[in-house]
């Protein structure tokens, strides 16, 4: 297979072994992957790949999750770029924060992987 | 002309003008005779005549001028003036009856209404003194019964004047006990003014002279933290005075703060590693090499640990938002308060219009000072901003209300509305910023876009939105439901109560519960929605041992059982079946008396649940609608609503209706049943209930 047909995905999470099982995780399921550890270079890196997908953690160093999130959707470049939120903290209204600053899906930590290949998958079909 | 002149005077002119008529006529008499006697040397004896004549005469009005001036005149002005003196001062000597003895019964009459007038003035001035030293007394009766109840009590007048506080509210508010002096001693020397002002035009607004209104609000050097409860006096014209209880939560918030933040960072700490965990376990490639059952087993535990800690977050997240500082508060109190702070007109800022869109009937939990204060703060700065006109609408949301801040234009970045947060909501409380009232809310603010396509309007949409929890919807108070009586004999019965029949009622634990439903019968498939219950131990009730529960009836709640409880369907997806919660509460009630209002009919309810619940509600039973008609007798109306009023239990109108409301209340009105009941010598359990089933068997005649 070439890369070509392949679903892009960035990362954005500042926990190292989170992003590691990630890492395994996404290769195992084929698609072609990317990290930023830092909230600050997300939105630049996304402009720069725009990725098919973005798993973009809550808590962030210096620019938070919610904050990207919105500056993606701010930017009509990025419209086909799908988002999906990860928390540790997944109140109903966080999630309604999440939903309302554009995010496409929000997952909670800790998640089944299951849960987190269904939800990719479905993101990238719809 | 006359009139004006004084009495003696008068009496002279009268007499000097006798003296000049008689003058008169006599001369003339002389001059007329002497014409018809027609002798000239007559005349010198005429002359002679009239004057010795004019003389005597003149001599003669002159002595009875005299005498009439001496004794009738003089002592006339001497009594008047004695009498005028009595009118206006306080003489209580008698009359000098010597100068007016020619004034017949004049002097003895006047002295009789002098005496009369003195004894009046004298009886007015004892009962006068006498009422003010038993005000004095009651006043004083009352001070030293205040100053040893535990909670703060403190009356202010309209203008936030204080007139009186116990020794209890001055070391609360930190000021000198006794009674205020002076005008100058504001309550706002003492605690930080927005709280009580914000309940105070709340009160004002709903007209209604029964209404409380619970507050929190701190002292000025912010050490403390009082809950209080407002309620105007009546009467006053003008602005009412009112009276507020403070009871200090400082220490209880304080450790329900220290609790929550170690729950909070327990959770944060295990949540990360545990995630970690189970996903670095799950990234394993297949060939491991460790043995398939050890794999298997790591593999189970972790996703045993996943399970545990998003359930119990999840619990958590539930209950935060629940604590003491947020009370229920009516969306259009809320609008109220917005308006007051904020006007038609965004006062500082650019001041753009403000239109504020009519809120839904709901009741939010929610500390309506900080609300109101945050959304300030918020509009402020959007208007310094130059986001357009600005319209407040309140959107219900699941189990949530949506409070809106909306305007037409420009997005607002997150980054810039989360700046703001981080400033105080009002001068006054400089601790309590932006960020701090979302987090005791646990909720969240965000900006948010409609499309101008979606919206139908020219340009997008924008919108800062805040979620507050909703508690339940309101409406106009619903007429009473007649809930129909039952009397169920069998929750009398002998045998579920023979272990504790000789067990004085003092010593016994009790659980006073209430339940709210579909509808009001059990056997036609109506279910409960709500459950709410309290302890009572020792004859106290447990503050922190409350049971308060939604329940999914599983079926749509009819919109007439909304208007009494205000419990929407939306509300209860996600809570607990009736099953599951029926199990929970009979974990909580394991041991206890069961104690309810009208019992028979929220039992049919638990009854019903027996089977699918697994479990079998053998509790000994009480009802207060009988307790009520063994202390009150057999025709008193025995509604909670009748026998909270007896027993002088107010119910702030926002708990009514609610399970946990009707619950309190019951529990107030069975402890103030209790030691009646003992006083009618029924001290133990089995003595209570044969008299109970005695009127129970009344009851049933009537019926």
């Amino acid at each position: 297979m070439t890369d070509a047909g392949k679903h892009r995905v960035l990362v954005v999470e500042d926990e190292d072994n989170i992003a590691l099982a990630l890492d395994f995780l996404l290769t195992r399921e084929g698609y072609l992957h990317d990290r930023v550890a830092n909230g600050a270079d997300a939105l630049p890196r996304i402009r720069e790949t725009s990725p098919d997908i973005v798993l973009l953690d809550v808590m962030l160093p210096e620019v938070s999750g919610y904050e990207i999130c919105q500056g993606i959707r701010m930017d009509p470049d990025l419209a086909q770029v799908k988002i999906l939120m990860m928390t540790a903290r997944g109140s109903a209204i966080e999630r309604k924060k999440g939903m309302a600053l554009g995010a496409d899906g929000f997952i909670t930590k800790p998640f089944e992987l299951k849960e987190l290949r269904a939800e990719v998958r479905r993101l990238l079909q719809g | 002309m006359l009139a004006r002149l004084g009495l003696r005077l008068r009496v002279f002119l009268l007499f000097a003008g006798l003296g000049a008529g008689a003058v008169a006529v006599l001369s003339l008499g002389l001059v007329f005779a002497y014409q018809r006697f027609a002798a000239p040397e007559a005349l010198n004896a005429f002359v002679q005549a009239g004057i010795v004549g004019a003389l005597g005469g003149l001599g003669l009005i002159t002595w009875v001028w005299f005498l009439f001036d001496v004794n009738v005149a003089r002592p006339i002005d001497l009594l008047a003036g004695a009498l005028r003196a009595r009118a206006h001062t306080d003489i209580d000597a008698g009359l000098d009856q010597t100068s007016v003895r020619y004034l017949g019964d004049l002097g003895p009459a006047a002295s009789a209404a002098a005496a009369r007038l003195s004894e009046t003035r004298n009886a007015l001035a004892e009962a006068v003194a006498s009422e003010t030293t038993r005000l004095a007394n009651e006043k004083t009766r009352l001070e030293a019964l205040l100053s040893d109840v535990s909670v703060g009590v403190v009356l202010c007048s309209g203008a936030h004047q204080l007139v009186f506080y116990n020794g209890t509210a001055a070391d609360m508010m930190g000021a000198e006990p006794g009674r205020a002096t002076g005008l100058d001693r504001r309550l706002f020397d003492h605690l930080r003014e927005g709280p009580v002002l914000h309940a105070y035009a709340r009160l004002l607004a709903a007209a209604d002279s029964d209404a409380a209104s619970d507050l929190l609000c701190s002292t000025v050097d912010g050490v403390r933290l009082l809950a209080a409860r407002m309620r105007l006096l009546p009467d006053g014209g003008g602005e009412p005075g009112y009276v507020l209880t403070l009871s200090d939560v400082t220490a209880d918030l304080a450790a329900t703060a220290r609790r929550e933040a170690l729950l909070a960072e327990v959770f944060d700490r295990i949540r990360r590693p545990a995630a970690n965990l189970h996903m670095l376990l799950a990234a394993l490639p297949d060939a491991t090499g460790l043995p398939p059952r050890l794999e298997g087993a790591l593999l189970a535990e972790s996703a045993a640990l996943t399970v545990a800690v998003n359930d119990l977050g999840q619990r958590h997240e539930e209950t935060r938002g629940d604590s003491g500082r947020l009370t229920l508060t009516r969306a259009s109190d809320l609008f109220d308060g917005l308006r007051a702070r904020l006007g038609t007109r965004i006062a500082a800022g650019r001041g753009q219009a403000l239109r504020f869109a009519e809120p839904p009937p709901l009741l939010l939990r929610c500390n309506g000072f900080e609300v109101v204060a945050l959304l300030g703060i918020l509009a402020r700065n959007l208007d310094e901003t130059g986001a357009g006109p600005l319209a407040i609408r309140l959107v219900e949301d699941g189990a949530d209300a949506l409070l809106r801040l909306e305007w037409q234009g420009e997005p607002l970045p997150l980054g810039r509305l989360e700046n703001w947060l981080e400033g105080a909501v009002d001068p006054s409380m400089p601790e309590i910023t932006g960020r701090s009232v979302l987090l005791s809310h646990a909720t969240e603010v965000w900006p948010e876009t409609t499309d101008a396509a979606a919206g139908k309007t020219r340009v997008d949409t924008q919108a800062i939105c805040l979620a507050v929890r909703v508690a339940r919807q309101t409406g106009p108070r619903p007429e009473p439901v007649a809930r129909a009586v039952v009397y169920d004999f069998d929750l009398l019965g002998k045998e579920r109560s023979a272990d504790i029949a000789e067990t004085p009622l003092a010593e016994l634990t009790y659980v006073v519960f209430d339940t709210e439903t579909t509808g009001l019968l059990p056997d036609r498939g109506d279910e409960i929605v709500q459950i709410a219950a309290v302890r009572i131990v020792n004859g106290r009730m447990i503050e922190g041992e409350v049971f308060d529960t939604l329940v999914n009836p599983g079926r749509q709640i009819p919109a007439a059982s909304t208007g009494v409880h205000g419990i929407t369907t939306a509300m209860v997806q996600g809570a607990p079946t009736p099953a599951e919660a029926v199990r929970a509460f009979h974990k909580f009630a394991e041991g206890a008396v069961l104690v309810a209002h009208n019992a028979p009919f929220d039992m049919a309810f638990l009854r019903r649940l027996e089977t699918a619940s697994g479990r079998r509600f053998d509790n000994p039973t009480l009802d207060t609608v009988l307790l009520s008609a063994v202390i009150f007798g057999q025709h008193e109306v025995h509604s909670l609503d009748a026998l909270t009023h007896r027993l002088g239990i107010t119910i702030p109108e926002e708990a009514r209706h609610t399970a946990i409301g009707d619950t309190v209340a019951t529990a107030r009105a069975f402890l103030k049943l209790l030691p009646m009941l003992q006083g009618r010598g029924l001290g133990s359990f089995g003595a209570l209930l044969s008299e109970v089933r005695r009127h129970g068997r009344l009851l049933k005649d009537l019926n």
